[in-house]
């Protein structure tokens, strides 16, 4: 009888929950219930009354708590802020590198963190973003054509139309894909090419939100020849007069009304201007008098459409394959589709043919985000292990505090306290570094960010939990390893003293590895880049002038021009071109021999003298030539790709074959495959369409290229410059470098690689702060024992050999692991590319050495010391 | 501590404890009430009141010696205090001291006549 128990698990959780002053009693009286029913009743009711019982004793007054009251909670903060002061003051060197490594780390997360806000900020100040959408045309077949993002002239006009009950306005902005476009005022005192003037429907206004200084937003471009401008331009054309009802003179033949000053446009939109001419002032261009299919074919004008709700959308997406069968022309009706892009996607997501500028990309703001948390990672792993390495040093207060009476919990408030304080001072630094660094960042991210985002509540937010996370994250190590000891080891001396050694060197291992990433990531990115912009493009872009001449009276002087230029010895060759060669390409219909319908090639109108001017290799047939009129309409030349595209066997099988409707054009030449745009994308068929025609300077040949000798730049500059006035007087002479203007395609990519060579650097910085703090704890609690080693007969090589041993293992460590992570992270990265640069595994060695010299030198100070150090001082004490 | 006044569920305990003379702990306060009163009350509630009794500092307690029935446990052993006894006293006077203060007739049979 007196050998049955109650159930194990309701003792134990009395015992557990019970004050331990209260417990005899109440389990005392618990088990004599407990007996006592059992003689009565059955044992289940018996184990069913006892666990009743202990459930009934489960309240307040009788549950463990601090048995005696602690001071106020105010008066320990007050303590714990004094010991705190005291520490810090008393390890400045410890604090400071733990304080700042922090605070670099939480800089770069900060301003990284701006850079994504803003990429993403793009176009979203409308209004009504959520419902305004850009019509894109893809215009393909087989793969070969283009993806626009504009569209033709009458396409707004008839979606409008059709669908009027999901569309409530369209606008389109059209500038004759022209790079630049000239203005001057009327007595020609000032004239510019302007880049960023564009012709707007006047329902520009009901669709985007920019707001007008002056003028009527409904008014301002429902007249021809008028122009609204930003209030810079208004100041660098007519400085502080009022420039409402003034003239600007467009092109040298038209003049504009000023109706309207916008404010200055900000940098997060996806199109930038100065200038907005109305749309009704392009009556001479879009000239209902052409025939109807030209109309459907050019594709000029970027549409937006807003929409009545979001769900529009999707339904005139599906209605858009219809429109295009009932609309285009039916040589290309087949080969096009439309997509409905949101503005607000525009920026990160869109990277069409013909965008307005180069947009940002969803990528760099990955690979941007990456960096950001693995600087933050690496800084707080720093903090953490400093924080740990340091406490480990407190066993001895904590044995005190402890005897003094102080319970766990009060110890773990109190290393988490610290920790908090500390971060806290980290966060209150950083944000001063941000405000120092952000000028500087938004000069080379190109960005113009305001300090004033910091006061918005998501950053306010952040930096709370950014304190608090890496506080609590730093401290809870120290909190729970060091309030769990005893208070005899602890005040042992050097007890337990070595406790968290595993667990400094694994974060020390993840913060090299990252840091080696990053180093291998960077130069991975700054090869590829090299790569994209170095290599053979297939054509020579250097010594090659480029003069924008679309619309310009050229058209008449062309050949005099030409010839007058060529007198110089230092100018090579004169040609003229549709677009910046290595840029962009234009696409048109084609008809070739063994086709059963025209399709859509890229294409690129030039005059004679191209293929000379920029070097490309013929690699069958004849260049155009000059003897042969018929050459403008009966001859066309190709490149490789385009006849192995068409199946012809042999470059040379291509030279002969017809085109046209009646075929009567023949391909007379094939040239060497070359990269007629960005290396982006892989090269594709081409068209080099000679085009002679007067008024092919209205919008099909937009710019004059010289090639120039290389001697005496400046001096052939201004011989074309002079013989440009003499034929076209009045005409603003603008030209730039191809070489330079080849660059740009590459921004995106260059920025990136720069951002990330600044914060890997940062980061290695950071882990080499953490390891100095690391190498100098390890020096302090080894310093005896070197001393020994010394007396013993060690050498002072031997000393620093075993001293710098174990921070060198970390690190080969780190590289053994870094180098796949690495190159997986790499070749996914590679893979968006057309051209790959193949991974150097030279850069994996490279970047991994850095990493074992850059610690080497860090930690050797310590060891240099420790072998230096003078026995007798050192084992003196004690 | 809310004042010196006794709850009746302390007042039961309080005069139990007297009753039981250094055996009252828990359990046997527990089965005394019953006895006398028919009241059943869960030993937690006991173990409670008697709590805040020691903390009134009308009873005191201490650890007897162990006893086998409840695997080798003490039992924790209340005493009455001064304290204790003197409120029980006022407790004791001031009920008298109302129940005097009824009139006869209403003992009698004024509360019987009075119609509901």
């Amino acid at each position: 009888m007196q050998k049955l128990s109650p159930p194990k698990w309701a003792d134990r959780f009395l015992e557990w929950y019970c004050n331990p002053k209260l417990l005899e009693a109440i389990q005392g009286d618990a088990y004599e219930l407990f007996n006592r029913t059992t003689k009565s009743h059955s044992k289940r009711v018996a184990n069913f009354r006892f666990v009743w019982n202990v459930f009934r004793f489960f309240r307040w007054s009788n549950i463990k708590r601090s048995p005696t009251p602690s001071p106020s909670p105010l008066m320990m903060y007050k303590n714990y802020l004094k010991v705190f002061r005291r520490g810090f003051i008393r390890q400045k060197g410890y604090s400071f590198l733990n304080v700042f490594g922090l605070a670099i780390g939480i800089a770069c997360f900060i301003l990284i963190s701006l850079y994504i806000r803003d990429e993403y900020s793009f176009d979203r100040m409308h209004s009504k973003a959520d419902r305004i959408y850009r019509i894109h045309e893809i215009f393909e077949a087989e793969g070969v054509g283009e993806r626009s993002a504009s569209q033709p002239f009458p396409v707004a006009e008839a979606l409008l139309n059709d669908h009027g009950s999901q569309i409530l306005k369209t606008v389109r902005l059209f500038n004759f894909q022209s790079p630049t476009l000239a203005l001057s005022t009327i007595d020609n005192k000032k004239e510019f090419n302007e880049t960023r003037l564009f012709f707007a429907d006047s329902t520009f206004f009901d669709v985007f939100d920019f707001p007008l200084v002056q003028g009527d937003p409904k008014t301002a471009l429902t007249v021809p020849n008028t122009i609204i401008l930003t209030e810079s331009m208004a100041r660098k054309y007519f400085e502080d007069e009022n420039p409402i009802g003034k003239f600007l003179k467009f092109q040298g033949t038209q003049n504009f009304l000023v109706t309207g000053v916008l404010e200055d446009i900000p940098n997060n939109t996806h199109f930038q201007f100065d200038f907005l001419a109305s749309f009704a002032t392009l009556h001479d261009v879009y000239d209902p008098s052409v025939p109807e299919r030209w109309h459907w074919y050019w594709n000029p004008c970027w549409t937006y459409l807003l929409l009545k709700d979001e769900r529009a959308a999707t339904e005139l997406q599906a209605a858009m394959p219809a429109f295009v069968q009932k609309y285009f022309p039916e040589f290309v009706r087949n080969d096009v589709s439309m997509e409905l892009v949101p503005l607000t996607d525009i920026h990160l997501k869109s990277n069409m043919d013909y965008e307005i500028q180069p947009n940002g990309s969803l990528t760099t703001v990955f690979v941007f985000a990456s960096i950001g948390i693995f600087v933050l990672l690496i800084a707080s792993i720093n903090f953490i292990n400093l924080s740990t390495a340091r406490a480990a040093k407190r066993a001895k207060e904590v044995g005190m505090r402890k005897t003094l009476g102080s319970q766990k919990t009060q110890l773990i408030v109190q290393f988490l306290f610290e920790s908090i304080l500390l971060s806290l001072l980290s966060v209150v630094l950083a944000l001063l570094m941000v405000v120092l660094a952000l000028p500087f960042f938004n000069l080379f991210a190109e960005k113009n960010i305001g300090l004033l985002v910091l006061l918005e509540p998501f950053y306010i937010v952040l930096l709370v939990l950014l304190t608090l996370g890496v506080g609590i994250v730093s401290g809870i190590y120290p909190a729970f390893v060091l309030s769990s000891f005893k208070p005899i080891t602890a005040l042992k001396a050097n007890a337990s003293q070595e406790k968290g050694v595993l667990f400094r060197k694994a974060l020390v291992v993840v913060q090299f590895t990252l840091s080696i990433v990053l180093l291998i990531g960077t130069g991975v990115a700054v090869d590829q880049l090299d790569m994209l912009q170095n290599s053979n493009t297939g054509f020579t872009k250097e010594n090659v002038i480029l003069i924008p001449i679309l619309r310009s009276p050229i058209a008449k002087n062309y050949m005099s021009l030409r010839n007058e230029i060529l007198r110089n010895p230092n100018a090579l060759s004169v040609t003229a071109m549709e677009e910046v060669l290595g840029a962009k390409h234009q696409v048109g219909n084609f008809l070739f021999e063994g086709m059963e319908a025209s399709r859509p090639f890229p294409r690129l109108n030039i005059r004679h003298d191209f293929v000379k001017t920029f070097d490309i290799p013929l690699v069958a047939g004849r260049d155009y030539s000059e003897d042969i009129r018929a050459d403008d309409s009966l001859a066309l030349v190709v490149n490789e790709t385009f006849v192995r595209q068409m199946g012809w066997p042999t470059n040379e099988s291509a030279i002969g074959k017809k085109f046209g409707d009646r075929s009567l054009g023949r391909i007379v030449g094939v040239v060497r495959d070359f990269n007629f745009t960005s290396r982006h994308q892989p090269i594709r068929p081409l068209v080099l369409r000679l085009n002679t025609a007067d008024d092919a300077f209205q919008v099909m040949l937009k710019y004059m290229a010289v090639r120039i000798s290389g001697e005496d730049v400046a001096g052939t500059i201004s011989w074309i410059e002079q013989q440009w006035k003499a034929q076209m007087p009045g005409w603003p002479f603008d030209y730039f470098f191809l070489e330079d203007d080849l660059e740009k395609l590459y921004k995106t990519e260059n920025k990136m690689s720069k951002i990330t060579l600044i914060f890997s650097g940062l980061s290695i910085l950071v882990a080499c702060l953490g390891l100095f703090g690391l190498s100098t704890y390890s020096a302090e609690q080894r310093k005896k024992e070197m001393s020994i080693r010394k007396v013993l007969g060690g050498s002072d090589s031997e000393i620093f050999l075993l001293f710098s041993k174990h921070f060198f293992n970390l690190i080969l460590i780190s590289n053994v692991v870094a180098f796949p992570l690495a190159y997986l992270l790499m070749k996914g990265w590679l893979a968006s590319f057309a051209y790959q640069v193949n991974i150097n595994f030279g850069l994996f060695l490279l970047a991994g050495f850095a990493a074992v010299a850059i610690a080497f030198l860090t930690v050797s100070y310590q060891a240099l010391r420790a072998a230096h150090s003078n026995p007798a001082e050192i084992l003196k004490a004690e | 501590m809310k004042g010196n006044n006794l709850g009746e569920l302390e007042e039961l305990i309080l005069l139990t404890v007297g009753i039981l003379y250094k055996k009252a702990y828990g359990v046997a306060v527990m089965d005394e009430i019953e006895k006398q009163t028919g009241r059943t009350l869960n030993i937690s509630a006991v173990h409670a009141v008697l709590q805040r009794l020691e903390d009134k500092g009308l009873v005191i307690s201490e650890m007897s010696e162990p006893t086998g029935e409840r695997g080798g446990r003490r039992k924790r052993i209340f005493i009455l205090t001064a304290a204790g006894k003197k409120s029980l006293e006022e407790a004791n006077e001031l009920r008298n001291q109302l129940f005097n203060q009824i009139p006869k007739i209403a003992m009698s049979v004024g509360g019987l006549k009075f119609q509901v």
